[in-house]
This record gives C-alpha cells, sequence and structure tokens, in this order.
C-alpha cells in the first residue's frame, strides 16, 4: 500500500462516515440561502447608488462579503466537525481497529485532516453562483479574487487542522471541540480585544505647539488674511494610545490576513472598492506611529498665504495602504505553523505502539 | 527481567518477562508465556489481572515497559508494520464504523491491510458467509445487535488471513449456536496453523476448544510448576444416583471419610485426590450397590486451576 493510497482510504472514510450526512447539507443550505439574501440586498443597493455614481460597482463588496462569510461559516463549523475526529473515534472503538491495519499513524492524523478540510471547502464551493453574479456587478478583478480564494482555502485548512489535531492532543471529545472554538475564537476574536485593550491602555503623551495670529482683515477673494501678527507659542500636552505598537496582534486575525493578502482594491479616487481593501487600509493605518511633537504654526502659514491649505498633508486610503508594509504573510505563515505543529503534536500523541497514555484513556 | 528472545523463536506468540505499568497501576507485573502455531490457547484471569493490557501489547498498540515480545517472529515495537500484517485482533471494544455496511468495513479494512480492491471485495464475501452475517450486509452497522457486531468484529480480524490472532472475549453476546461456530472456526484455523489466544471469563467454553492456557493474576502469569500444581490439587467429584437416591451412607459404607463428602442439590461431592483415587472411588461405590447415573469432576480445569491459583495466590 503506498502512502497515498492508504491516506485516499482514510479520507474517503472519513467523509463518508462524518460528512456524508443530514446535518451536512443542511449546513450547506442555510449558507446558500444567507448568501443569497446578501447577494440580494447589495444587487438592490448598488441600483440605489447607480443614480449617483454610474461607475462603480458592488460587485468588490458583495465578492468580500461571501468570502468572509465563507470564513465565518468555516470557524463555525469546523470545529465542530473536526474536532472529534480522533478522539471521538477512539470513544466509538474505531480507532485501534484501524491502528492494528497497515495504515500508519501518519496517514490517519493527514487524512482526518484533508477531509475535514474538504468537507470545509464545500462552502466555497457552494459559493461559487454568489461570486459569478459578484463578477456581474462589476468592480473586481480576477487577481482579487484567485488570491482571496487561495489564501481563504489556507485559512480554512489550519481551522480544519486545529480541529482535527486537538482531537488528538486531548481525550475527552467534548472538551477538544469546545478547546477548537476557544482557540479558533482567540485568532478571530481574542487578537482584535488584546489589541483593542493594549493599544488603549499603553499611552503616550503628545506636546502640541500652536502658534495663532491676529489679523484686522483678510483678503476676499483669497480669503487668506491681511498682515498676520504672530501670537506667542502656547504648548498643551494630551495623551493618545499607541495602537501602531501593537498592529502585529492584527496580523494573527484570520480575517485581516486575508484582507491583507487582497491585492489592490482602490477606486482612482484612492477609495476602497471591497471590504479587504477597507479592512486591509485601516489596519495598515494603525502602523503610523502617531507624532509626539506636534507643532502647528497657523502663523507661519497665514504670513505664506497658504492658510487652511490641507493638500499634499491628507493621505488618501490608497496611500496609506500602499506604503506601509503588508503584514498578511507574517499572520499566515503563524498559522501554518500552528497548524503543522498541532497536527505534529497529535501525530505523537496517537503513534503506536503507544509509550504514554494520556490520563484515565484505553486505546481499545 | 527476563531473558530475551532470539528472533524468529517460531510463528506464532512468545511472551518473555513483560510489564507495563500506566502510572502507578502495574497492569501487568510479569508475563511469559508461548502460543506456538496450530494451538488455541486460553488466556484466563480475573477482571483487572492484566489480561487486555496484554492484548494490546501483543496487538502492537501498547509499548512493554519490559521484556521482549514475538508475534509471527515479529518485534511489535521494533517492526509493528511486519506483525500488524500478521495478526488479526479482535478487540473487547466493539466498535464499527456505524454508517458502513458490514460489507463496506470489511472491504475498507481489506484494503488498509493493502488488499487490492478485487482481491478484498472477494474477501468481504467469503467472511460475510463465513461468519452469517449475509442477510444484513448490505445495512448499516448501527443496525447490527450486539452478537451481529460481534462476528463483524471477528470477520475484521480475519480479512487477511492472519497467522496469529488474538481474540479478547470473541463469545460475549453470541447465542449458543454462534458460540459453537466460533469453536468449530477457531477449531480449523488452528488446525491449519494458526497461533490462537483467546481471553474469556467463560471457562467452561475455552475448555472446548483451548488446547491451553495461560493463568494470569494481578499482571503475573502463573509458571508452569504453579499450573500443575494446581491442576493436580484435590479436586471435587460430583456423583449423581438414579432417582437421586441418598448416597451419603454408602460413601461412608465404603470407607470415605465425612469430612470429604458434601451434599448439595444436585447430589455429592466428594474431594479426591488424583484421578487414580477418583476411579478407586467410582469403582468402591458401584461395587458397594450405588445406581450412579453420573460421576464427574465438580469443575472443569480450567475452572478448577484458576480457582486453585487465585485461592492460593501465585508468588
Amino acid at each position: 500500500m503506498t502512502f497515498f493510497g492508504g491516506l485516499g482510504l482514510v479520507i474517503g472514510l472519513e467523509l463518508r462516515q462524518r460528512v456524508r450526512g443530514v446535518a451536512w447539507y443542511v449546513l450547506v443550505g442555510i449558507f446558500v440561502v444567507l448568501v443569497a439574501i446578501v447577494t440580494v440586498l447589495l444587487w438592490l443597493a448598488t441600483r440605489a447608488f447607480d443614480s449617483n455614481d454610474g461607475a462603480a460597482g458592488f460587485g468588490g463588496w458583495l465578492y468580500s462579503l461571501i468570502v468572509y462569510f465563507v470564513l465565518l461559516l468555516g470557524t463555525l463549523v469546523t470545529p465542530a466537525f473536526s474536532g472529534n475526529a480522533i478522539n471521538g473515534e477512539r470513544d466509538a472503538g474505531t480507532l485501534a481497529t484501524t491502528q492494528v491495519t497497515l495504515v500508519t499513524t501518519g496517514q490517519l492524523v493527514l487524512g482526518k485532516w484533508i477531509a475535514a478540510w474538504v468537507s470545509s471547502l464545500a462552502f466555497l464551493v457552494a459559493s461559487v453562483p454568489f461570486i459569478a453574479i459578484a463578477l456581474l456587478l462589476g468592480n473586481l478583478d480576477a487577481a482579487t479574487i484567485a488570491i482571496s480564494v487561495l489564501i481563504l482555502a489556507v485559512e480554512l485548512g489550519v481551522l480544519a487542522a486545529i480541529g482535527v489535531a486537538l482531537s488528538g492532543i486531548v481525550t475527552r471529545p467534548l472538551f477538544s471541540i469546545v478547546l477548537s472554538y476557544l482557540v479558533i475564537a482567540a485568532l478571530s476574536v481574542g487578537t482584535l480585544i488584546a489589541f483593542g485593550l493594549l493599544g488603549s491602555v499603553t499611552r503616550s503623551t503628545v506636546t502640541e505647539t500652536y502658534v495663532g495670529f491676529n489679523a484686522d482683515s483678510y483678503d476676499d477673494s483669497t480669503g487668506q488674511p491681511v498682515d498676520p501678527v504672530c501670537m506667542p507659542a502656547q504648548t498643551n500636552t494630551y495623551e493618545t494610545p499607541r495602537f501602531d505598537l501593537y498592529w502585529g496582534i492584527l496580523a494573527a486575525n484570520p480575517y485581516v490576513v486575508l484582507a491583507d493578502a487582497a491585492p489592490d482594491g482602490f477606486d482612482r479616487a484612492g477609495n476602497p472598492t471591497n471590504l479587504f481593501a477597507a479592512i486591509s487600509g485601516g489596519v495598515r493605518f494603525l502602523q503610523d506611529e502617531p507624532e509626539l511633537t506636534r507643532h502647528i504654526d497657523d502663523c507661519a502659514q497665514a504670513k505664506n498665504g497658504v492658510l487652511g491649505d490641507i493638500d499634499g498633508t491628507q493621505s488618501t486610503l490608497k496611500q496609506i495602504h500602499d506604503r506601509a508594509v503588508p503584514s498578511w504573510y507574517v499572520g499566515l505563515g503563524v498559522h501554518v505553523l500552528l497548524a503543522a505543529a498541532a497536527l505534529w503534536w497529535a501525530w505523537a500523541r496517537t503513534r503506536t505502539p503507544a509509550k504514554r497514555l494520556p490520563k484515565g484513556s484505553r486505546i481499545a | 527481567m527476563g531473558e530475551k528472545l532470539a528472533e524468529n523463536p517460531h510463528d506464532g506468540i512468545a511472551v518473555r518477562g513483560v510489564a507495563r505499568a500506566f502510572g502507578s497501576v502495574e497492569a501487568v507485573r510479569h508475563a511469559d508465556f508461548d502460543v506456538p502455531p496450530g494451538s488455541v490457547t486460553g488466556l484466563i484471569g480475573p477482571n483487572g489481572s492484566g489480561k487486555t493490557t496484554l492484548m494490546l501489547m501483543l496487538a502492537s498498540l501498547l509499548q512493554p515497559d519490559s521484556g521482549s515480545i514475538r508475534v509471527a517472529g515479529h518485534d511489535p515495537v521494533a517492526d509493528p508494520a511486519a506483525v500488524r500484517s500478521a495478526m488479526g485482533w479482535m478487540p473487547d471494544v466493539l466498535g464499527s464504523w456505524a454508517s458502513l455496511s458490514p460489507r463496506t468495513a470489511l472491504e475498507v479494512t481489506g484494503r488498509m491491510y493493502g488488499l487490492e480492491r478485487a482481491t478484498s471485495a472477494t474477501r468481504a464475501a467469503e467472511l460475510i458467509d463465513l461468519v452469517g452475517l449475509g442477510a444484513l450486509a448490505d445495512q448499516p452497522a448501527r443496525v447490527l445487535s450486539r452478537g451481529q457486531k460481534q462476528r463483524l468484529s471477528l470477520a475484521r480480524a480475519l480479512v487477511h488471513g492472519p497467522q496469529v490472532l488474538l481474540l479478547d472475549e470473541p463469545a460475549s453476546g453470541l447465542d449458543p449456536a454462534a458460540r459453537a461456530d466460533l469453536r468449530t472456526l477457531l477449531v480449523r484455523l488452528a488446525s491449519e496453523g494458526t497461533a490462537i489466544l483467546v481471553s474469556s471469563h467463560v471457562l467452561a467454553e475455552l475448555e472446548e476448544m483451548a488446547d491451553a492456557a495461560v493463568y494470569m493474576t494481578a499482571g503475573v502469569t502463573a509458571s508452569r510448576d504453579d499450573v500443575s500444581r494446581a491442576a493436580s490439587a484435590g479436586r471435587q467429584w460430583r456423583i449423581r444416583s438414579v432417582g437421586n437416591a441418598p448416597l451419603t451412607p454408602l460413601l461412608l459404607q465404603v470407607g470415605v471419610d465425612a469430612a470429604r463428602i458434601t451434599e448439595d442439590n444436585r447430589g455429592v461431592l466428594v474431594s479426591v485426590n488424583s484421578e487414580a483415587d477418583a476411579a478407586a472411588l467410582l469403582a468402591a461405590v458401584i461395587g458397594a450397590g450405588a445406581e450412579v447415573r453420573a460421576f464427574s469432576p465438580a469443575l472443569g480445569e480450567f475452572e478448577h486451576t484458576f480457582l486453585d491459583l487465585n485461592r492460593g495466590g501465585v508468588q
């Protein structure tokens, strides 16, 4: 029996055992209905906006929402389906009977992981018709679809690996399912909470110097003051949260990874055309260190006749996005390493002949 | 502890000085026995004496802490794949893939042992016939009764035609006809050269198929000397007369000490030291004119030895 032969047997068995059930089809059905509702609502919204700006299509927004939906469903469903892949079989007494065959522990663990992955990819497949609709709505390019689908697939694989691995590491199925949910929630929600709390707690003092002016009259045509007289500089201080120190935490969030990896999603004015660009721009904006000593000299501006002129100082989201450091490959790399390490641990715990047994477990 | 085994002592099971503890619980302390090819050997011991732990070590699922094991000539720790391709194991826990039919389950198992698709389909059909699951072969396994699952489990252990068979409580849940079939099957497999180790609580049943026994108490297998001493120790013989006529007066009359006689609802029990003494006793009773309709050991040989070993305590 070749390695892939045995792997295929385990995958086939796993898919037949766990996935081929009514519950699975019900879930996929619910998912399709939800995505259909979102599609219809967004399509209506597009029509409403058409009068304002006919050039902008909402395809990008719809597509990114669908992809996030698939990821959300993956995070909600994968732990339930994969979180007892190994210890559930041990409880049912069918693990040991597989282990005494020529199927190796590696084939067993990898096969279960791939089966869990394939079943979460079913959601992606079910969303294909809606992705097609999104394409018709416009403002969506093939590169965005290709890259985000690829990253989504990898992230779903990471989720499946966490569930399957914990089912091999933890003895009790219920506990491993709950633990999978907690780990996945820590990545998707926990990172946000940690980021928000740490950023708010860590504060720096900003020292702001302001130079004002007095002017008796203003030029009617330009609105600039005539002969401004500078006032003494005023200094005041205030505290600002330091989110820039913690943006790395957000890089570990699967939703951020997905958004950050998606290529350019901005229109000519520099505004986002999909949710990925909006989130990624926002997260990258947080990388900017706040100015801790600010000097606002209205008087000098007034003397130069450029008071209130903000051109060139304000960046668009696209500019912020493009000049910042992309973080998705760090996050993705961490996820893939985490998944691989977890699967390895599960392999070590499931290997036979077993040297150590978890407390209170029977291997039969 | 225990001497090391040479490679390939024989193609059955050889166990020398095997011990295995789970934390502070010493499940198996010292196991030492052989199951040669062509033999059905019973593994007998009270609950919690380490039988299942021993089976798991033989089945290449658990590493012994010390000692050595050879199954079909291979070491399950060093070369589990070789052991697995030669060994069939029927666990005491009945597990079956609930949504798969017995036929599919057997086919998948066959392919997990490296059989070709066609070969494993043929083999599955043969085994379904052999264990009598024909009517349910294509129903999902969740509809099977306990006894039917037991048969499926046996069939699964036989999929790859193993030279060594490990059966943990194979008869529990089987009806009398299925038990008889199991017995016939095991005796046939043994005659074809398979080494079979059967653990069971039903000693009378083991007695009918096993040609040898390994006794286990508190994680220790009884030594050959202990076993022969226990087997030859004084045992009770049951005498029953036609119409259940009282036998005690007659026994006293032929000179049997009153202390050796016990009466119960099913006749009279007399303690006898050896089989020769038993024969002499029978001759004397019949000579004295009793109408004897049954004269037999009160307990089977395995049961007698088992009880005697446990009563005396090993070591």
